[in-house]
């Protein structure tokens, strides 16, 4: 089945509001037809009951026992026509014993029912063998000691004319009236939905060039203003991502082509003079280096923009911290050995922490291979596993130089060195320790450069607790 | 260039390289016939698909990243067919459902470029050995002998202590010996990392340092080089 449904809303809306107002229309004619035509009918009812007293008084039994009524009180003979009562009377056993002409052989009502006219007078409508319809009252009134059941009614025919002459009268204004209403409520919303078409046309305009324009919001208070409200602090958000995606683009650049200019660099240079096979070997060594910075650089920036993206699928296994940190230290201790570093590490052997083994490694590999890298020869890094009930927590500390309390913020950017120069003989890119954050920030957890240490670095990592059930 | 020990005769072992990119095979044609390999070359998916089917290879390399039919592609209908030369899958993109889509569809490895030459070399020689046992426990290069049952070392008949990091280096070293084996080669048979971005080039070089002080310390003849830019070789004769 195909449904009929108007594209635009403000057609919809329009639609509702004219099926809405027709419905009210109607409902509130029928009921004040209905109301109108109970009055009507008890006015009937009224003049019914007045007339069975007139009626009572003109009946009389002939000396042969037959009813009959008096009919000579009327001043002239053509009055008699004037009467438009319908009027039977009847035995208590159904017996009839008078019509009047108007009546003629219709009956008026059947059999009496029990209780019909006693103490009072039984109203209700009827219909006549021939289809007209009445309204009647009964009543039981005893004439020279026999009871007889008078029934009088009135025809409710020109009360039904009245009424469908009002129905319609109404059918045909109620198009009219809707087609009014309808163009009334159109240009009504069309001008309530003017400020979204604006908002609309607007939105279009925004490109990713020009993000920092916001939509007009002119009443902050309304429906419309929250929209523009919602819709500008989304403007925002989009705004800055694309700002954080600008900036790493360039970033990134930019640390690709330190060593693309320095293979270039390497090459025309060997290029350009004769050398001896040694040279030659050196000068290949030489760009084979850069490429390998390179492509740990890509790599790195690959995992980057893979859990930026979200497309990064982390494990969830238990992982016993104290294990971790003694596999993660493991792979340093030639480093640290060749430094005379001391390496400690102490804590809480039944911690442990649910997530990526891989990741998670990573991260704590991260801190300490900056803690040997940093750390003076002869130095000592420390390891403590703690935490308290719900919490895990890494501390990592060197006795290195530390890190300026200007760049302590900035550590965990992307492409962030606190030693610029120094970058390329220990050999990162920045990237580690903003890495380290993402996985750790990734399971639950933070990691955050102590404040108030004044010499080396004391880098603290809290993952929630792997509950033991 | 012939090599004689352990490695097996490799003049009539046939590769067929499928790749588009022009460097790149050219470089692999070069390097795999500098290494006694007979290599043919597919520029297009169609002409490797083709030569695969024409004539017998022992081994395939494949890239992934063909215009036309892809790699997965190729490969997935040759094993229809029935083929089962070995396929190692060369691919720039390196996600987990990559590789196992091109394992499931029966490759038998798979490298991601970039990577280091000697990596690909070893990863082949694993290939064309798989099966075969490599029996050898005692190997040697110029005076320096490994006994591999009894984890000793020995160079000029004189003992030499190694921890079992060390050992395990210098064994690896030997199996390969007269190959270049590059950082990520050692990073993952010796330290077995699997991620590649950790940072153990740092020590790799230092555990280096040190195995070199102990079997080549006190003699003239350094067995253990480096070569700059790519990684280490253990082999007699001096660059």
């Amino acid at each position: 089945m195909i449904r009929l449904r108007p594209t635009h809303l403000r057609t919809r809306l329009t639609l509702w509001f004219v099926s809405a107002l027709a419905g009210l229309l109607i409902l509130g004619w029928g009921a004040t037809v209905a109301i109108l035509f109970r009055q009507l009918q008890s006015q009937l009812d009224h003049f019914a009951i007045q007339e069975i007293e007139t009626v009572e008084g003109l009946m009389y039994f002939t000396p042969q026992g037959e009813l009959q009524m008096h009919e000579d009180y009327h001043n002239h003979p053509e009055s008699k026509d004037v009467i438009d009562r319908f009027l039977e009377v009847l035995s208590p056993g159904g017996a009839v014993l008078y019509r009047n002409d108007r009546l003629g052989e219709r009956r008026l009502g059947g059999a009496p029912f029990a209780g019909e006219g006693v103490g009072g007078y039984s109203v209700r409508s009827e219909r006549l063998a021939d289809g007209t319809r009445v309204r009647m009252v009964s009543r039981l009134h005893s004439l020279d000691g026999r009871p007889l059941l008078i029934r009088l009614a009135h025809s409710e025919e020109p009360l039904w004319s009245r009424i469908d002459e009002l129905s319609l009268a109404s059918l045909l204004a109620l198009p009219l009236v809707l087609a009014l209403a309808g163009f009334a409520g159109y240009g009504l919303v069309r001008r309530a939905l003017r400020p979204i078409e604006l908002m609309a046309r607007r939105a279009q305009e925004i490109t990713p060039q020009r993000l920092h324009e916001r939509l007009p919001n002119n009443n902050a208070d309304d429906e419309l203003g929250q929209l523009a409200r919602v819709f500008n602090e989304t403007l925002a958000r989009l705004e800055q991502a694309f700002e954080q995606l600008r900036r790493f683009t360039a970033d990134a650049s930019h640390e690709l082509r330190t060593p693309l200019a320095a293979i270039r660099s390497v090459g025309e240079v060997g290029l350009q003079k004769d050398g001896t096979r040694a040279e030659y070997r050196d000068i290949i060594g030489s760009m084979l280096e850069e490429v390998n910075r390179l492509t740990s650089l890509v790599d790195n920036l690959l995992t980057i923009s893979r859990a930026d993206a979200g497309s990064l699928q982390l494990e969830r296994v238990p992982i016993p911290v104290m294990q971790l940190m003694r596999d993660a230290a493991a792979l340093f201790e030639v480093l640290a050995e060749e430094k005379a570093l001391t390496l400690t590490l102490s804590g809480d052997e039944a911690a442990a922490v649910r997530g990526d083994p891989l990741f998670l490694r990573q991260a704590v590999v991260n801190l300490l291979h900056n803690a040997v890298k940093y750390s003076p020869a002869g130095g000592t890094i420390s390891a403590r596993v703690g935490g308290r009930a719900d919490k895990v927590t890494i501390e990592i500390e060197d006795g290195g130089p530390g890190i300026p309390a200007e760049d302590r913020p900035k550590i965990f950017d992307r492409f962030y060195r606190v030693d610029k120069a120094r970058w390329r003989e220990s050999g990162g890119a920045g990237l580690g320790l903003s890495i380290t954050k993402w996985v750790i920030e990734a399971h639950g957890g933070g990691v955050e450069l102590d404040r108030e240490i004044t010499s080396g670095c004391l880098f603290r990592i809290q993952l929630p607790r792997d509950s033991p059930l | 260039m012939r090599r004689d020990g352990i490695r097996f005769y490799k003049g009539n072992v046939h590769i067929l390289v499928v790749e588009d990119e022009i460097k790149m095979a050219k470089a692999l044609q070069e390097g795999l016939e500098a290494d006694d390999y007979a290599v043919s070359v597919a520029h297009t998916g169609e002409e490797g698909f083709y030569l695969a089917q024409s004539a017998p290879f022992d081994m395939m390399i494949l890239d992934v990243m063909l215009p036309g039919r892809d790699g997965f592609e190729i490969l997935s209908t040759l094993r229809q067919r029935g083929m089962k030369t070995p396929v190692l899958l060369l691919t720039s993109r390196d996600t987990l459902e990559d590789r196992v889509r091109g394992l499931d569809i029966g490759a038998d490895d798979y490298l991601v470029k970039p990577f280091a030459f000697p990596e690909l070399l070893a990863r082949l020689r694993a290939l064309l050995r798989r099966g075969k046992t490599d029996a050898a426990q005692r190997l040697k290069v110029a005076d320096l002998e490994v006994n591999v049952a009894l984890r000793s070392v020995t160079r000029a008949g004189e003992l030499i202590e190694l921890t079992a990091r060390e050992f395990d280096l210098l064994y690896y070293l030997l199996l390969n010996r007269e190959r270049v084996v590059s950082r990520e080669m050692l990073a993952r048979e010796i330290w077995k990392e699997v991620a590649r971005q950790t940072p153990l080039d740092n020590v790799i070089d230092a555990q280096m340092v040190r195995l070199r002080r102990k079997i080549d310390g006190q003699f003239e003849k350094k067995l253990l080089q480096t070569v700059r830019g790519v990684g280490f070789i253990l082999r007699e004769e001096q660059l």
